[in-house]
Order: structure tokens, then C-alpha cells, then sequence
């Protein structure tokens, strides 16, 4: 298993957690209301959107760019194409910085914590680290 | 420096055969399982159900409005802080009174639910008591609802200054209010009300009590007036059967 197939397979798994809370935020997925878990409180905080759009909805808009470039770089007819280990670095970091801002959010204004959310940020971690590497290893080669 | 640029296509090849394969494979897990998941967990239980009657109830008061002749009564449990009470509170609750309750269909009774998440609620739910105590809860309850975002947790950490404005807004007498305040002179009933909501097996909110049954959620108006429809049509049937023996 390659970096780049390890990071399709990360951000396939983010994919799925964003769309998880993006459905519950819709309310398809359990009902909108105020219990003992972070999730509630964070997903109705006024952080819970960004530019107007539910701050889910675009980690499902990333995750799944993210995927179809990684599975994009594991094929043959584009895995030599120029820029996309550069595209997918600048990507996931921005993912990271994203993450960190919203993990932020979380432990020091909203004072709750949603696992879903951790678990998504640990996801973009991985997803950075990967392709640093990856893109590391391109520049050696 | 783009990665990729001039790399044999070799490295890429190499990445095929039994690698791959294990790639797609572990894909198509992924996505079936991922897919799975999210549809078994849109179709579970959300903790609506019925309330068990043999426990008994817990003396409490909330707060109710419409004709105390009202053939039904609903029940809301409800945190002032809580954004998705709100939610209900700001966009369904207006028409609930207006066209349910101010018509005698039914009576609505908010009742106290302050959750531990919430370190700001509670001096919300004293104040709407304190605003109370001078015939002003509902003012006071649709005030705190429309101004969350300047008193909640992640606005402030001492919400008593915007809570005793808002008060003051509505034209609560100051010296009562802050008095009212300083001793949490309804704290008892406030307990009381978050008793029964956990007797009656409340613990999210809003729930809401349609007679036997408990919801919980935020309920657009259409469906929170189909509850109310069977509701009194059931409360009729019950009482025909009553007649007629």
C-alpha cells in the first residue's frame, strides 16, 4: 500500500465522519436538539457554520476533493501528473490549519468538545503528514 | 516543485498488482460500510416513546398559557441556553400560541429543563421565575430565547448584566427582580420541573409531552399540529367511550 493509496483511504474515512455530522446537522441523522454531548452544543453553536454553509458541509466538500485527488494520484494516467502532490500538500495543510481553528473553537470559546470533530481532526493530521512525506520522498526521486 | 515531474513510470507501476487490488478492496469496504452505517443510524430510535405512568409525579409548576379549559395540554422541556429551544422557541412557538393556544385548542406549559452543559442557564431560568413573580415569564422567556447570542456560555461568562437589561426592558420592577435574584428564590421549583422531566424520561431538550407520548426535537408547526390533532382526537374517543358506559 502506497502513501498516496493510505491517504485516499484517510480521507475517505474523514469523508464519511463530515457527511455523518453534515446529516445530523441537516437532521437526518438524529434530531436537533440539546443533550449531554459536545456534539449537540458544538453543531449549534453559531461556529457551526462558515460563510453561511454548516462548517460540515465543506469538511465533506474537502474530504471528497481530497479522495479524488489521492485516488487520482494513484493511477497510472495521472500519478506522474505535475502538481498534483503540490496540489494535495497545500490542500491537507490548509485542512490542518482549518482543523486547528475549529479544535480551537471547541476547547476555548464554545467549551465543548465533539468527538466526531476530533476524530475529523486527527484525520487531517494524518492526511498532511502523508503527503508531506509523499511529497518529500517526489522531490528526492 | 511538483512531485511527479519526471518520475520513471516505473514507481508508478509498481504500485499496481496485489498492492492495488488491496487498494480497491479496502475502498469499496470503506465505502460500504461508511454507506451502511449512516443509513442504519438515520433510521434509529431518536428516544421518542411513551412515558411509563406507574411512576409517580413529582409536585412541580411551570409556566402555561392558553384556557385552562383547554381540551389538551403539550408540555414543553426546555434550556434557555439550549440553541435548538431556540430554535423552536423563534420560529415555531409563535404559531404555536397564536393559532393553538390563543384559540383554546390547546394549553402550552414550558417546563424547566436546565442542562449540565449549560453553565449560563441557570441564571437564564431564574430570571424568567424573578420576571414571573412580576406577571412577565413569557416576556421574559421570548426575551432571553431572541437574545441567546448575548448572554450564552460562549458569549459571556457573567450573564446577569444582559439578563437583568432584558429584564429591565420589559418592564420588570429592578428592585423585586435583583432581590428575586440574589436569593434563587425559585430554584426549588426550577429542580422541581427538571425532576419530572427526568421522571417522564426527559433527557435532551426540547421534549415535548403530547399527553402519553414524549418527542424529542425541534417540531416545525405542521407536525406539531398533526401531534395535536390525534391528540384530541383521542382525548374525544376516550371520552365518548366514557359516555357511553
Amino acid at each position: 500500500m502506497t502513501r498516496r493509496m493510505l491517504t485516499a483511504l484517510v480521507a475517505l474515512v474523514g469523508l464519511f465522519v463530515a457527511l455523518y455530522l453534515a446529516l445530523h446537522k441537516a437532521g437526518v441523522i438524529g434530531t436537533l436538539a440539546c443533550g449531554t454531548g459536545g456534539c449537540e452544543t458544538v453543531q449549534l453553536s453559531r461556529w457551526a457554520t462558515f460563510l453561511g454553509v454548516p462548517v460540515a458541509n465543506w469538511g465533506v466538500a474537502y474530504y471528497a476533493l481530497v479522495f479524488g485527488l489521492a485516488f487520482a494520484a494513484t493511477t497510472e494516467r495521472w500519478g506522474n501528473s505535475p502538481g498534483l502532490d503540490f496540489s494535495l500538500w497545500a490542500l491537507t495543510g490548509w485542512g490542518v490549519l482549518f482543523s486547528a481553528w475549529l479544535t480551537y473553537l471547541e476547547l476555548f470559546v464554545i467549551h465543548a468538545v465533539c468527538r466526531f470533530c476530533v476524530v475529523s481532526a486527527i484525520a487531517a493530521i494524518a492526511l498532511f503528514a502523508l503527503t508531506h512525506v509523499e511529497r518529500r520522498a517526489g522531490a528526492k526521486r | 516543485m511538483e512531485a511527479g515531474r519526471g518520475q520513471p513510470k516505473a514507481v508508478v507501476k509498481s504500485v499496481q498488482g496485489g498492492g492495488k487490488r488491496a487498494f480497491y478492496l479496502t475502498v469499496a469496504v470503506l465505502l460500504a460500510g461508511g454507506i451502511g452505517t449512516l443509513s442504519y443510524m438515520s433510521t434509529r430510535g431518536t428516544g421518542a416513546g411513551l412515558i411509563d405512568t406507574t411512576i409517580p409525579p413529582i409536585p412541580n409548576q411551570g409556566h402555561a398559557i392558553g384556557s385552562d379549559s383547554a381540551p389538551v395540554e403539550v408540555v414543553e422541556f426546555g434550556d434557555f441556553e439550549c440553541g435548538a429551544c431556540g430554535s423552536f422557541a423563534n420560529l415555531t412557538e409563535p404559531d404555536v400560541r397564536a393559532r393553538l393556544a390563543l384559540t383554546g385548542k390547546i394549553r402550552f406549559r414550558f417546563m424547566d429543563f436546565p442542562l449540565q452543559g449549560h453553565p449560563n442557564t441557570w441564571p437564564a431560568h431564574l430570571a424568567a421565575w424573578c420576571a414571573g413573580e412580576q406577571g412577565k415569564f413569557w416576556e421574559m422567556h421570548d426575551a432571553i430565547y431572541q437574545n441567546q447570542d448575548r448572554w450564552a456560555t460562549e458569549a459571556t461568562r457573567k450573564p446577569a448584566k444582559v439578563l437583568g437589561e432584558l429584564a429591565r426592558q420589559i418592564g420588570v420592577g429592578m428592585e423585586q427582580y435583583q432581590q428575586c435574584m440574589s436569593t434563587e428564590k425559585y430554584r426549588p421549583q426550577i429542580l422541581a420541573n427538571s425532576q419530572e422531566g427526568a421522571r417522564l424520561g426527559v433527557n435532551v431538550t426540547p421534549t415535548f409531552i403530547f399527553g402519553s407520548r414524549r418527542l424529542p426535537g425541534v417540531l416545525p408547526y405542521d407536525e406539531f399540529k398533526a401531534r395535536v390533532d390525534t391528540m384530541i382526537a383521542e382525548a374525544r374517543a376516550a371520552q365518548g367511550k366514557k359516555q357511553a358506559k
